[in-house]
């Protein structure tokens, strides 16, 4: 029986933003997300406090999904920081941060809302339109003939990621093997249309990082006996493969709605299992080596086929299915009955593999785009981390090849727009304003705010306490350690910007982030040779990147222009 | 108790009202806010949609709960206003406080015992509603027609053949997403749904269109979070919410099927039994079972189907053999896409024949390419179905960082479509001017000709003498200058000839004083002028308009000079009343029709009008409580614009748009709108008449019960009865 009950009336709060409790959330939130930031960033540690699974991580995705806010606004931001994780997997972090340093340093200048949302608008386009554009000094196209700003910005994403816990030269190590994945799911040849295949993280927790490799095909784990009893593999050369989505099992099949009267004597189990052996004695005529499956396998039909010298393999999972159809060239049967031979597959060699104290069933292709890429690290939780970094970096790779630069990072890319921002709202604001009835006082106020909403995401980087400085010429990001002397000359304490395309040698000025400076214009093109020579350059994903931007502006507008929170409380 | 409750109707409703009208017009016009609501499951929803936001406030209120269920039922038929009608509401209630008020310091009540005074309260409530019915039916429709069309404008460049341009569609829809959407995408929307408009409608379509997308809008929509709202789109074709079974890259134009039920015979049908004596013969039915299978999608193949819809999830033998003839496949589509894939292409799924081995495909459609769309790292079936002659099918791709903002402009860009569906429609005006009413004016009558005024409520069957023996008094002097307008009046409309054969009888008839006399002409001529009596009958007839113009004059008469009344009354009292109950009402029928496509521009334009016209009304009228009435909504009407002008200041502040908005009417000038955009006049109109029925169930209401029980399921009990 349904129970009715009455439903409670809703909460509602007017100007939400105004409360001291919200404003207090939203810095503990910024303090959050902003001490995890860069590769210098804290590591967070999240458990329930009831022996639930402990996630030490850095990175904005797991956070977000280990965290639980319940205050409405915390939760817009969070689920909008989500969304835009999942749709690029990178510059969560960078998103968040900006967003509540907008949040925070708009309600400052106090600022109506219609006006703010409008200026920040226009703002937003301006830094777009930079970043689209063709003298964007913080845009580097991507060389595709040279591995180079690949690698970079690959490990650019491992070092900024410091919970998988790698040193230098497993960074390097890791970056070369995912580049290495990456580019084996390109296929060869050249079509219209080109399908990116599959790169599949195998875990292999406990290992020494050093040992993680790469391997073209499909690695499937199964246990010691089991391996020891489908060897000794017969021939070398092609295999024939069958690939089967329905079960094997001997069920009866669904009998629909009716009644089946079974007399007595009769076994339907039988009859499906003669069936099943009739499948079988088809497939061994028609000479198949390998036989996979979905689900289960009946074990009189396996015994069949170990007769008569097939490898069949079972509860292979249907995560596996889709590569397993692509690597082998196969059609997923789902028949018991006659099978097409255009169904079969291939596989070019087969093998058995060991790595660590796990067995492998190594299927390797003709020429597929399909790859398996084994993950180790020392423990749990690091290799946890590290997997989702290298997934991050798999995908930023996916979203480069599409839109082919990267932006300097380091926090350059945010200075250097910040004193794009400034010199351009400084020198012509009529152009940005356009009759919008907002003044240019209100611009240079709302600019202002943007742009320290940028510079000290910037400043986030910095967790030890160092200085921030800019340079008056490029707009980059310089920091300073700790402890050094004050009111030296800069050029021995700095050896080189954030994204690592300057250094000091240059003659530069510089200014404290923090402090005010004469608005100036930011050098935009790029000098040629720092295209081709960043070996070692920090770099970001573009695409992420600015999304990231457009994301965190509207989210903050959103949050800005909210005049009333309304709780059901049901 | 009682009492508590006889504070029940107006009081409260404005109480109520108010708190509504702080909470929703934060978020009305272009400068509004957003409103974020959560859902008991925990997500999050932002909204100006002032439907969704009384809904999320789920209140307790039980008229607060009646009004939200008037404006849910108002937005299912227009999908606008509910924030306007909750600020219209709010003021109208205002209106009629303001009149009890006067009403209480009145000497007629003070006699009266409370609880008396409660009922008799009521029944000057339901007094008040019956004559707002009146209102609607008699003077809105009639002011509509006569008056206010004539600012109207058209949508439509050509309004025969009903083209739409775009910079006017343009101006009509970011006025309203003004109103919906965030303002830093109010453009981008209005400008998607433009696009959206455009691309999806022929030379041919008409309302039809409208029809069918506002139907069908969810499936012609798809949205993905976690993109900037400025990455939507409108891609050409159906997007279906679901991906491919079996894919099968093909070229050219695809033959497509559609199924409802799965292509497998099933083993055995619901209901029937199936005897098996052997394994051989079991396995001789599934193996028909197979074969069947395998010569469908053979069948299918031969046709050149190219890919299978269906309604159900298919076994995995159907998808395998599907695969191997190169026939993708789409499973478990819903009931609205099918439909919607019927509406559209007119494609009905085929039926498996039971017996013959061979089965004939009746129904095949073409479409130009089925592909995989990925969006956001989702798979989504593109299927791109051929035009007809009057739609050409498109989605919507909307973005946003969070789904709760997706769902605000989901909701917008299909009340958007609601809205247009209206104003492709005629919009009917019925009304009826009536010359007299019995009812209404009989009672009022009786009471102003009795000179004991303390007596009143229990002659009359209380209504609203009071407040007008007041202003009655008040306006003794004003009666010379009431006496010159009227002279006025009657200089202009001598002219009339159906007139002139009303005045000598009506003269005849009431002879007593010379004032009343002349007062009376004058109310004939001015009655004519709104051509009221239009179906002039023969001289039998005009004995009874008669009286009904002695009637109405002698309330006007009232309202404005007492003393007169007194001594003119006395006489001409009885004759007049003895005509009543054989009176038969001379009424005029009026249905005319407001085409499709009226807008007029927005910034209270409607309102302001109206207002004006109703005043004007009021100032004629001769039934004393539609005066009331009018005056009241009049007044009611400005609350609109004064929230919408609230920011504005010096030239383009409230009064000074208002005041030049008069003198532009009086002086026949065309009204300066300082906001470009436009509105739907039908939308207005139908919010007007949808707050006018929600206030008349308001004020019907006498008493509130409260009950402490849990809500119950509502049983039908004649169904139990029957039990």
């Amino acid at each position: 029986m349904s129970r009715l009950e009455a439903k409670k009336p809703s909460l509602c709060k007017s100007e939400p933003l105004t409360s001291e409790k919200v404003r207090a959330t939203l810095s503990v939130w910024k303090g959050i997300v902003s001490s995890c930031y860069g590769p210098s960033g804290r590591l967070k540690q999240v458990h329930n406090g009831f022996g639930g699974y402990v996630c030490t991580t850095s990175q904005s995705s797991s956070l977000l999904s280990h965290l639980l806010v319940t205050h409405p606004i915390l939760k817009i931001l969070t689920t909008s920081m989500q969304n835009h994780v999942s749709c690029f997997s990178d510059c969560g972090l960078f998103t968040a941060i900006l967003c509540c340093n907008l949040i925070e340093n708009v309600q400052r200048i106090g600022l109506t809302p219609t006006t703010v949302i409008k200026l920040n608008k226009r703002l937003l386009r301006l830094c777009t339109n930079y970043l689209k554009s063709e003298a964007c000094g913080c845009r580097l196209p991507v060389d595709f003939s040279s591995t180079q700003i690949l690698l970079c910005l690959v490990r650019s994403i491992l070092t900024s990621k410091p919970a998988s816990m790698l040193t230098r030269k497993e960074i390097d190590h890791i970056s070369t093997l995912i580049l290495k994945a990456f580019l084996l799911t390109i296929p060869e040849k050249p079509e219209d249309h080109i399908i990116l295949g599959k790169s599949i993280i195998v875990p292999l927790k406990g290992q020494r990082v050093i040992d993680s490799t790469v391997l073209p095909g499909i690695l499937i784990e199964m246990s010691e006996v089991q391996l020891m009893k489908l060897l000794p593999i017969k021939k070398s050369g092609a295999l024939k493969v069958a690939l089967f989505c329905t079960t094997l099992s001997g069920d009866l099949s669904d009998t629909g709605e009716g009644t089946v009267v079974v007399s007595c004597g009769v076994s339907l189990e039988n009859a499906v299992l003669d069936q099943l052996l009739n499948l079988g004695r088809q497939l061994v005529s028609d000479h198949v080596d390998l036989v996979l499956c979905q689900k289960v396998i009946h074990p009189s039909l396996k015994q069949l086929l170990s007769v008569h010298r097939v490898i069949a393999v079972d509860r292979i999972g249907v995560a596996l299915m889709e590569p397993l159809s692509k690597v082998t060239g196969t059609q997923p049967i789902g028949s018991l009955g006659s099978i097409s031979p255009s169904s079969y597959g291939s596989v070019k060699d087969l093998c058995t593999a060991k790595f660590g104290s796990k067995h492998f069933f190594h299927l390797i292709p003709n020429e597929a785009t399909i790859c398996s890429l084994l993950l180790c690290n020392r423990n749990d939780t690091a290799w946890d981390e590290l997997k989702l970094t290298c997934q991050t970096a798999l995908h930023v790779l996916q979203l480069t090849i599409k839109e082919p630069w990267v932006l300097l990072g380091g926090g350059c890319t945010e200075t250097h727009l910040a004193a794009y921002i400034r010199h351009k709202t400084h020198n012509e604001p009529e152009s940005i304003l356009k009759d919008d009835g907002c003044t240019q006082t209100e611009l240079h106020l709302m600019a202002e705010a943007f742009c320290s909403a940028l510079e000290s995401l910037a400043a986030s980087l910095e967790h030890d306490g160092g200085e921030i400085l800019t340079d008056m010429k490029y707009g980059h990001f310089w920091s300073v350690q700790a402890d050094s002397p004050s009111a030296v000359n800069w050029p021995d304490l700095l050896s080189q910007c954030g994204c690592g395309l300057y250094n000091s040698r240059e003659e530069l000025s510089w200014s404290f982030l923090r402090s005010t400076r004469h608005p100036f214009t930011p050098q935009t093109c790029l000098p040629h040779e720092a295209v081709g020579s960043g070996s070692n350059l920090t770099v970001d994903c573009w695409t992420a990147k600015l999304s990231g931007l457009e994301v965190a502006v509207e989210t903050a507008n959103l949050i800005l222009d909210l005049s009333y929170v309304i709780e059901d409380k049901n | 108790p009682s009492s508590m409750a006889a504070a029940g109707s107006v009081k409260a409703a404005l109480q109520v009202a108010e708190v509504l009208e702080t909470i929703v017009s934060c978020c009305v016009g272009p400068e509004g806010r957003q409103v974020l609501c959560t859902k008991p499951t925990g997500e999050v929803l932002l909204s100006r949609d002032g439907g969704r936001l009384l809904e999320a406030l789920h209140l307790e209120h039980p008229i607060a709960r009646m009004i939200v269920a008037c404006v849910s039922s108002h937005l299912k038929k227009t999908g606008d206003g509910a924030k306007t009608f909750i600020i219209f509401l709010c003021h109208l209630l205002r209106g009629l406080h303001a009149v009890t008020d006067r009403e209480k310091d009145s000497l007629i009540c003070k006699n009266i015992q409370t609880h008396g005074r409660h009922w008799k309260n009521c029944c000057q409530w339901k007094f008040i509603s019956q004559s707002l019915l009146m209102f609607q039916t008699q003077v809105l429709d009639c002011i509509m027609d006569q008056y206010l069309s004539r600012h109207f404008l058209s949508i439509f460049s050509s309004a025969k053949e009903r083209t739409l341009s775009r910079s006017s569609l343009e101006l009509l829809l970011e006025a309203y997403f003004c109103g919906r959407v965030g303002r830093n995408n109010q453009k981008f929307i209005s400008q998607l749904m433009c696009d959206y408009f455009f691309k999806c409608m022929t030379c041919e379509s008409g309302i039809d269109v409208f029809e069918l997308v506002d139907d069908c809008f969810v499936e012609l929509n798809v949205g993905v979070t976690g993109l900037p709202v400025s990455d939507s789109r409108i891609v050409a074709g159906l997007v279906l919410h679901r991906d491919f079974s079996v894919y099968c890259p093909a070229d050219g134009d695809i033959r497509i099927v559609m199924v409802t039920e799965t292509i497998q015979p099933l083993f055995l049908t619901s209901g029937s039994e199936f005897i098996l004596n052997s394994e051989a013969q079991f396995q001789t039915s599934q193996f028909w079972v197979m074969e069947r299978t395998k010569a469908i999608m053979k069948h299918l193949h031969s046709q050149s189907v190219k890919l299978l819809l269906s309604s159900v999830k298919q076994p995995d033998l159907v998808i395998y053999y599907a695969g191997l003839n190169g026939i993708s496949v789409v499973e478990c589509l819903s009931s609205e896409e099918v439909s919607l894939i019927q509406r559209i292409i007119g494609l009905s799924p085929f039926v498996l024949p039971q017996a013959s081995s061979q089965c004939e495909i009746s129904d095949t459609a073409l479409v130009k390419f089925c592909k995989p769309l990925i969006l956001r790292s989702k798979r989504y079936v593109h299927l791109g179905l051929a035009s007809t002659r009057t739609f050409i099918p498109h989605c919507i791709v909307l973005c946003g960082p969070v789904q709760g903002l997706i769902e605000q402009h989901e909701g917008a860009l299909h009340g958007a479509f609601k809205m247009l569906r209206q104003l492709f429609k005629d919009l009917d005006l019925n009304y009826m001017t009536e010359a007299n009413d019995q009812n209404d004016t009989s009672s009022p009558l009786i009471s102003k000709n009795s000179r004991e005024s303390n007596q009143l409520p229990e002659i009359g069957n209380g209504s609203l003498q009071s407040p007008r023996q007041d202003t009655a008094v008040k306006n003794k002097d004003k009666l010379e200058k009431t006496q010159t307008y009227l002279i006025v009046n009657s200089n202009l409309v001598v002219s009339n000839v159906e007139l002139e054969m009303y005045i000598p009888c009506s003269t005849a008839k009431l002879t007593p004083t010379g004032t009343f006399q002349t007062d009376e002409t004058l109310r004939c001529l001015s009655l004519g002028k709104n051509t009221i009596i239009d179906n002039c009958e023969p001289l039998i007839e005009s004995n009874s308009t008669v009286n009904s113009i002695t009637e109405n004059t002698r309330i006007e008469i009232s309202y404005e000079n007492l003393q007169v009344t007194k001594i003119a009354g006395k006489d001409s009292m009885l004759p007049v009343r003895c005509e009543l109950p054989d009176m038969c009402t001379s009424q005029s029928y009026y249905s005319s029709s407001m085409p499709a496509g009226c807008v007029l521009p927005v910034g209270g334009n409607f309102e302001i009008l109206l207002h004006y016209y109703l005043l004007n009304y009021a100032k004629k009228c001769q039934q004393s409580e539609q005066t009331m009435v009018s005056m009241i909504v009049a007044n009611a009407l400005l609350g609109i614009p004064k929230i919408l002008y609230k920011s504005k200041k010096g030239n383009y502040s409230f009064p000074q748009v208002y005041i030049r908005a008069l003198h532009a009417l009086q002086t026949n000038q065309p009204l300066v709108s300082s906001q470009t955009g436009l509105e739907s006049v039908a939308g207005k109109y139908q919010l007007l008449t949808s707050v006018l029925q929600c206030l008349t169930k308001i004020l019907t209401i006498d008493l509130v019960i409260n009950v402490k029980r849990q809500p119950q399921k509502v049983y039908d009990q004649d169904s139990e009865d029957e039990l």
